[in-house]
């Protein structure tokens, strides 16, 4: 009885096994990228034109994902590709510091690592592929709320967990930024209010933004899943308090326009697919010996031109693709095709 | 004398002991923010919390029947996320026929872990844990591993949250009538009286003649049916769907109902009772962030402060309750 | 009949050889036997030595399956264990921070496991008609939440000082110390369950409460060490995965009682109550450590490894009840 209980558990392993992708071992190159959790269409995107821009050079790649968004998750994965010895590992960190000891096993290995998205410490990389600086992000963001408020008024923000550490950056950014210029003096930001990125408790959390505060006149949101509830909220409540911050094109295509009947006048996010294929030529070039991850080395990525390694905040090294794009009524369309 | 009747009544009942928590509740929230007590704002509430509410109703089923179900997110996703699927991909523009597709899908669901628990006997939490990995995994095999059905590709389908009949809205409609049916239902059916019979004492059901393993199916069917039902009220009142939507929401679920009172171990629990349960977490997720005076990084301990309390102020006014009808037996 | 695991496939057989092979532990064995044999063909990386080195971050999670399994037996759960192995392993980062000797680390690790355990369990004697699914599912998100304030707005918590735990985390040849102590730990418990009048007690409870109290054991004493012991384990627990990672977020730990059950019933300990060994908890958390590495090695995914998980988990309990109900009706 027992050998048919194995044979058919056996049997189950196997038919998943064909299907799985195998991991080329010939003479090629081979690179990892590590996601931070499965479904998220967001990495997705980079996923695509990093593997697209690598497999033009030649290399292999193949995409990791951890079994849930958590650094623990990210710990098992990496365990894995040590095994493998693949030549390179491109991740996006769950956190920034959980990651350090698996990291440098990795680097002791021989195996280069590069991160984009979110970056793991600076002793746990050679270089970080930065979608755009956070001072542009602020700058960009604290515009556009003084734009939409007319100058002056109450504004609030609406971000992902209040351990997230871009949007905190972000946040800091923006605060500093309002202290330090004139212009944005007549602004009053009475809340920070953090959705969890769950579509629920950021329903909750603009509803209560709202009941606060009457008079709110924007509400910033620089996190995806947050500025689709509140845009859907807004909308729907056809509530007189605009919103803006960072979303993917695909989710906010139904809230944005210049008019009173959609809640979204405009919004920001990077290249989303630039990031990815600077990455794949960031980690290349790590592998070929271009660079090494010290600030001031140059290299070339492909069509996107050349890119200097500069120095991050937290110490180490980064590569900055470029300024924030800007999704308004005009290109939005167009955009939602793509991402 | 007549007061004392009253008092009485309140202390004797568990349900009318949680709608004095409820309507403290209340009470306090309006007192710090006045705007929280408007037609408004509490339609806003109900639809917000719709998926908790209505899923509490299964279960309570499953819960009165001895079992435990933690699979039901899990159908959730995979229900709205086939849905979702479904409209970005132009197979399907019809909201009655989403909501049909839907409904099939977590019932089939529910129907494979009834079969499991009822017909091999596995107990329930390992079979729904089991499950709930299962139908996780086959929500991302339908996201095409990672897309998003986003407001844009779901046509006309949202409209369905977002329009009223009889100035309200749909969504809350969908709770009335599922909480009326199951008033009635486990009232006042003989169906509803066996899953009280079975949840009792299951070997005494069984002598009696109930078909106890058709029963134990029949719960987690209908579980199944309204995590089908959740799915597309997740997806039209979000206007979205991700295959890790509601991931962990089914312990909000779990505690609705338990906090309503209805017992672990099957037997007890009443639709009133999941109705508060569930209308008492809306109210705390709801009233939360308008508390002026906590920091947000405090939310979640609060929450899960609140939720420690009422179970054990229930307890506590349980056994006052108890001591008192012994009391009077005595007399 | 204590002691005795949850499922058997046939009907007890007459000669004890066979009575081993159809013990639902010996299938077990065959399994681990199978999985290794499968992973080996499967992943042109699994080797022992691979295996041995990736094995420490899972192995971590068997310290929590040991006393999980002492309360699956008491017919209870426990499903706060992922946030007590978060907070702990965050106050340990702050003491070690802080240049304190390691062994301070240590204690403040176990130390406030262990207090998180007996607050559980303090709450589950006082109050002893409510479920412990629903009092963990509360203490669950307070000490994961109290982890949050303490981490403030970063979230991440590194320890500067890694020294003690590259001590911790060290090897005996390719052998780290975390398969050592957890194979000591696990005969010492299954010891103590299987032949100790402790582990006696414990099944009673687990058969029968009310005549278990009414024989003169101390119920409540009981749930509260095991409770408590469960704290203990999971800052155990928050130790050795800190000498894998360095540092604590608000997601350490996240999901590790789920992992710690589904270990637990798959080695054949019913969540019911009253039945089942840690023998069976061992093998079966070893075969799925085996499985997970094998087919994470060739970059299964991760949600496909979790369908297979679910499969084998429900496919584990229900394929012998199926067995024993084909057979019956046959004989009938």
């Amino acid at each position: 009885m027992n050998k048919k209980v194995i044979s058919a558990i056996l049997c189950g392993s196997m038919v998943l096994a064909s299907v799985s992708p195998v991991f080329a071992s010939d003479e090629g190159m081979t690179i990892a990228l590590v996601g931070k959790s499965a479904g998220n269409a967001f990495f997705e995107v980079s996923a695509e034109s990093f593997v697209a821009a690598a497999e033009a050079e030649g290399a292999t790649v193949d995409v990791v994902y951890p079994e849930a968004a958590t650094a623990d998750a990210q710990i098992r994965v990496l365990d894995n590709l040590i095994s493998q010895q693949p030549d390179a590992i491109c991740i996006a960190a769950n956190d920034v510091n959980a990651l350090q000891a698996k990291l440098t096993e990795a680097m002791d290995a021989g195996i280069k690592v590069s991160s984009f998205d979110s970056a793991p410490n600076k002793d746990s990389r050679q270089v970080f592929i930065n979608q755009t600086s956070v001072d542009l992000v602020a700058q960009a963001l604290m515009d556009a709320v003084l734009d939409i408020t007319g100058g002056e008024g109450q504004w609030a923000i609406l971000s992902a967990t209040s351990q997230a550490a871009n949007q905190n950056a972000w946040i800091d950014a923006m605060k500093a930024l309002m202290e330090s210029d004139e212009k944005y003096s007549a602004l009053e930001l009475v809340e920070v209010a953090y959705g969890d990125d769950e579509p629920q408790k950021s329903t909750d959390q603009t509803a209560a933004l709202l009941q606060k505060y009457p008079d709110l006149k924007v509400i910033c949101a620089p996190t995806t899943v947050g500025i689709a509830a509140a845009a859907k909220y807004l909308q729907d409540n056809g509530s007189t308090c605009k919103l803006t911050g960072l979303g993917l094109p695909s989710e906010m295509l139904e809230y944005t326009g210049d008019d009173d009947a959609h809640s979204c006048p405009y919004f920001y996010l990077w290249d989303q697919q630039g990031l990815g294929e600077l990455s794949a030529y960031a980690t290349m070039a790590l592998v070929n010996g271009d660079i090494t991850g010290a600030e001031g080395e140059t290299f070339t990525a492909g069509d996107l031109g050349e890119y200097t390694i500069t120095a991050a905040d937290d110490g180490g090294t980064e590569i900055v693709l470029g300024d924030p794009l800007e999704f308004n009524p005009e290109n939005i369309e167009e955009m939602a095709e793509l991402y | 004398m007549e007061k004392k009747s009253v008092l009485k009544k309140i202390t004797g009942s568990r349900e009318a002991l949680l709608a004095v928590i409820l309507i403290l509740l209340f009470v306090i929230v309006t007192i710090i923010s006045p705007s929280f007590l408007t037609p408004k704002s509490i339609m806003d509430m109900l639809k917000n919390n719709a998926v908790t509410m209505v899923m509490a109703l299964g279960m309570l089923c499953v819960m009165l029947v001895g079992g435990i179900d933690i699979s039901i997110m899990s159908t959730l996703a995979l229900s709205g996320m086939s849905i979702g699927m479904l409209w970005k991909y132009e197979h399907i523009s019809n909201t009655f026929l989403t909501f049909v597709i839907a409904l099939a899908i977590g019932t089939v669901c529910g129907f494979l872990v009834g079969l499991v628990i009822s017909r091999a006997d596995v107990p329930p939490i390992i079979a729904t844990m089991g499950f709930m990995y299962i139908y996780r995994a086959m929500g991302y095999l339908v996201s095409n591993n990672g897309e998003w059905a986003s407001a844009a590709a779901l046509g006309t389908f949202k409209d369905f949250a977002t329009s009223s009949f009889l100035g309200i809205n749909n969504v809350v409609w969908v709770i009335i009538i599922c909480y009326v049916i199951f008033f009635f239902f486990m009232k006042w059916t003989r169906l509803g009286r066996k899953i009280y019979a079975v949840g009792s004492n299951a070997d005494a059901a069984q002598v009696s003649g109930i078909n106890v393993k058709n029963i134990k199916l029949m719960v987690y069917t209908v579980m199944g049916f309204l995590g089908g039902l959740g799915g597309a009220l997740q997806v039209s009142v979000y206007a979205s769907a991700m295959p890790d939507m509601q991931q962990g929401g089914e312990m909000d679920v779990i505690a609705a109902c338990v906090i309503g009172g209805v017992s672990m171990s099957g037997g007890r629990g009443t639709v009133i009772g999941a109705l508060l349960g569930s209308l008492i977490l809306a109210t705390i997720a709801r009233a939360l962030p308008l508390v002026p005076f906590f920091d947000q990084l405090w939310l979640n301990t609060i929450k899960g402060v609140i939720i420690l309390v009422v179970v054990m102020v229930n307890v506590v006014l349980q056994r006052i309750a108890d001591r008192n009808a012994l009391k009077r037996r005595e007399m | 009949m204590a002691g005795k695991s949850g499922r058997s496939i046939n009907n007890v057989p007459e000669s004890s050889v066979k009575r081993i092979i159809f013990s639902w532990e010996g299938i077990l064995v065959l399994l681990f036997i199978a999985v290794n044999i499968f992973c080996a063909f499967f992943s042109e990386y699994y080797n022992l030595s691979s295996l041995l080195r990736q094995m420490p971050v899972y192995v971590a999670e068997v310290f929590l399956m040991i006393p999980m399994a002492y309360i699956l037996i008491l017919g209870e759960i426990d499903i706060s264990v992922g946030s007590i192995v978060c907070l702990s392993s965050t106050m340990a980062c702050i003491v070690c921070n802080t240049n304190a000797p390691f062994i301070l680390v240590v204690l403040t690790a176990l130390v406030v496991g262990t207090i998180c355990g007996f607050i559980n369990g303090f709450i589950l004697t006082r109050f002893q008609e409510l479920p412990p699914m629903i009092v963990t599912l509360a203490t669950q998100i307070i000490f994961r939440g109290i982890a949050e304030i303490v981490l403030g707005s970063g979230g991440s918590i590194s320890a500067s000082n890694t020294e003690g735990f590259l001590l911790i985390g060290g090897k005996v040849g390719q052998i780290p110390y975390i398969l050592f102590l957890v194979l000591i730990l696990l005969i010492i418990f299954a010891v103590i369950l299987g032949k100790g009048t402790f582990g006696r007690r414990v099944y009673a409870i687990g058969t029968n409460r009310l005549t278990a109290y009414y024989s003169g054991i101390h119920v409540q004493k009981i749930r509260l060490l095991i409770y408590t012991a469960m704290g203990t384990f999971s800052g155990l627990c928050a130790l050795f995965l800190l000498s894998t990672s360095y540092g604590a977020n608000t997601t350490t730990g996240n999901g590790y009682e789920m992992d710690a059950i589904a270990m637990a019933v798959f080695g054949g300990i019913l969540s019911t109550g009253g039945k089942g060994n840690l023998a069976g908890g061992a093998i079966s958390a070893f075969i799925i450590v085996c499985l997970r590495v094998g087919l994470g090695q060739r970059n299964i995914h991760p949600q496909v490894i979790l369908l297979i998980l679910g499969v084998l988990l429900i496919g584990a309990v229900a394929l012998p009840n199926i067995i024993k109900q084909v057979q019956r009706s046959v004989k009938k």
